[in-house]
């Protein structure tokens, strides 16, 4: 879990976590039990309206603004350590 | 608030004067209630000088123009920092800012600076700030409550004459109702979400806390509105403050749901909420019992959803755009090492129950069955507003607690009981002082109404918190 959520956790806090899991399993067991079968799952709440706006062409901000808070940045680019061997 | 206006429009007082009382009232008290994070001095008597300026040319931005503000730091502000009250965004300049602030510069408000809250808005108490803890203006070894506890406690104590802060899951309306202030959870999709940092995309709303329901009412009425890059903004979601409220609330009925009044709500709480009812009684209005029989299953139902929509959307830090970077020779260690170092442990806590809850073997039964239920929850009060106009509960069970009381994750969750509902189905809340108890704290009282329907609220709102002042006063019921 820890892995997948890119956390790395001391034994202590996995510890913990584990309880607070366990006890948010537990906790929301009944919510589990209730029959859902013929209820259909919430994606958005509120009245239903379009979503779509007009394809207009609009100002966008500067690439040296977009970039001021990048930790490392080399011409024009986010600078990361190598990705290919790690992942494969 | 619209005597303030009415002093600016006439000269008695110049905003440059009105935001160095404040800047001075923030110098005498905040070293002990700790409810900023960045005081923006400077910029805020800039502005000021601007408003006034603008004043004296007979050209102000809105009857508001130079009367100041304080924003929760979960909102993207330019030239001041967005940290989140986390060491991830410690150093973090937003090169935007959200449509709330566009909004209120637009109407011609300083900002005074940017408060404390509980990192990335999880919490209940402003005790998870990486920062430091904000205290209870009311008593200083008391939370503010959370996660928006930075402003309501400036606004509390007079720091600010109000303030912007967000809700989620009651992160507006348990602050308030802890620091005896006036706080709104607008209807989901009425004010615009751009440049509000995400914790839960489908909860979150921003919204108003001030010392009033009517100036609560103003400062929504200026951060309400479309804005088409959120897309989940609604085409009509501007709102206009009534002229005039009535002195009564006949033909008003008001749902009391009997489910709020049961285990777990302190006796006081109870008693001063029951009076209020009776008060909206005398008042002319209608009260009803109703049921929201699924609402014990808010929490659990919030608590899942929240998680789970909160570690995708933290997700994005990872060492790469913004915010804190821990050097490792490979990405996925430096992700690891930028993430275990960056986020506190209330938010590693989150990341952790909602990457459970989204995993191919159980995001069915527990994401996805969360979702439906949450749909059972929305059907109870739609079902409700089909008999009443708004809905009574309390807004909190208890009234503050003490600064460390609540160690437990799962305990200090229960704060959110009465309040997630409203986020869950999308409806507008408003939490306003009642009462306080023997320990002199305040109690809130939670109006919710249907979808869009902020006006009744705030009818309401207005007509009760008229005649709680006449008690208080010393008048008859």
């Amino acid at each position: 879990m820890a892995e997948l959520a890119r956390l790395e956790l001391s034994e202590e806090e996995i510890a913990l976590y584990q309880q607070d899991l366990n006890r948010f399993v537990q906790s929301g067991a009944e919510l589990r039990k209730i029959d859902t079968d013929n209820v259909s799952r919430t994606a958005y709440v509120g009245r239903a309206f379009s979503l779509l706006r007009s394809d207009e062409v609009a100002e966008s901000l500067p690439q040296e603004v977009v970039l001021q808070n990048g930790p490392k940045v080399v011409d024009g680019c986010f600078r990361v350590p190598r990705v290919m061997e790690d992942e494969i | 608030m619209k005597e303030l206006a009415h002093k600016l429009r006439t000269s008695q007082v110049s905003s440059v004067e009105l935001v160095q009382h404040y800047l001075d009232r923030i110098r005498a008290v905040d070293s002990d209630i700790r409810a900023f994070l960045y005081v923006d001095e400077d910029g805020a008597i800039a502005e000021a000088k601007a408003s006034d300026e603008r004043r004296r040319r007979g050209e102000p931005l809105s009857p508001w123009d130079g009367i100041p503000i304080a924003i929760k730091d979960n909102i993207c502000t330019v030239g001041t920092p967005t940290t989140c009250a986390s060491r991830m965004l410690e150093n973090y300049y937003s090169p935007f800012e959200a449509e709330v602030i566009t909004r209120i510069k637009q109407a011609g408000m300083p900002i005074l600076g940017k408060t404390n809250m509980d990192e990335f808005a999880m919490g209940s108490s402003t005790e998870f700030s990486a920062f430091y803890i904000t205290r209870n203006p009311h008593d200083l070894t008391r939370v503010p409550g959370g996660s928006s506890g930075g402003s309501a406690a400036a606004v509390a104590a007079g720091e600010a004459p109000w303030a912007l802060g967000t809700d989620t899951g009651g992160s507006i309306r348990q602050p308030g109702a802890f620091c005896g202030v006036v706080g709104l959870k607008p209807t989901y999709g009425r004010v615009s979400r751009w440049g509000l940092v995400a914790l839960a995309s489908s909860l979150d709303q921003i919204g108003p806390m001030a010392r009033t329901v009517a100036d609560a009412e103003i400062l929504f009425s200026i951060i309400a509105g479309h804005d088409n890059r959120d897309s989940t903004s609604w085409p009509n979601a501007a709102y206009r403050v009534m002229d005039a409220v009535p002195d009564n609330l006949k033909g008003i009925s008001v749902g009391v749901p009997e489910e709020f009044f049961a285990e777990g709500l302190d006796p006081e709480v109870a008693c001063s909420v029951r009076q209020a009812i009776k008060m909206l009684e005398n008042l002319g209005a209608e009260v009803k019992p109703i049921s929201l029989p699924h609402n014990i299953y808010s929490i659990d139902t919030y608590l899942t959803l929240v998680t789970a929509e909160a570690s995708s959307n933290l997700a994005r830090y990872d060492g790469v755009r913004y915010g804190l970077r821990v050097e490792a020779p490979d990405c996925t260690t430096m992700f690891k090492k930028t993430r275990t170092k960056g986020f506190g442990p209330e938010v590693k806590r989150r990341i952790m129950l909602g990457t459970y809850v989204l995993t191919a073997s159980h995001h069915e039964a527990f994401y996805e069955q969360a979702r439906r239920v949450r749909t059972l929850i929305a059907q109870d009060l739609e079902q409700a507003f089909s008999s009443v106009d708004v809905v009574v509960t309390p807004t909190t069970p208890t009234t503050a607690f003490r600064i460390g009381e609540k160690q437990d994750p799962l305990q200090m969750y229960l704060s959110d009981s009465y309040t997630a509902i409203a986020n869950l189905a999308g409806n507008p809340a408003l939490t306003m002082p009642c009462g306080i108890d023997r320990k002199g704290l305040p109690i809130g009282l939670q109006l919710i109404a249907d979808h869009f329907r902020e006006d009744l609220i705030f009818t309401v709102g207005r007509v009760l918190e008229q005649s709680l002042r006449e008690v208080e006063a010393g008048g008859e019921l």
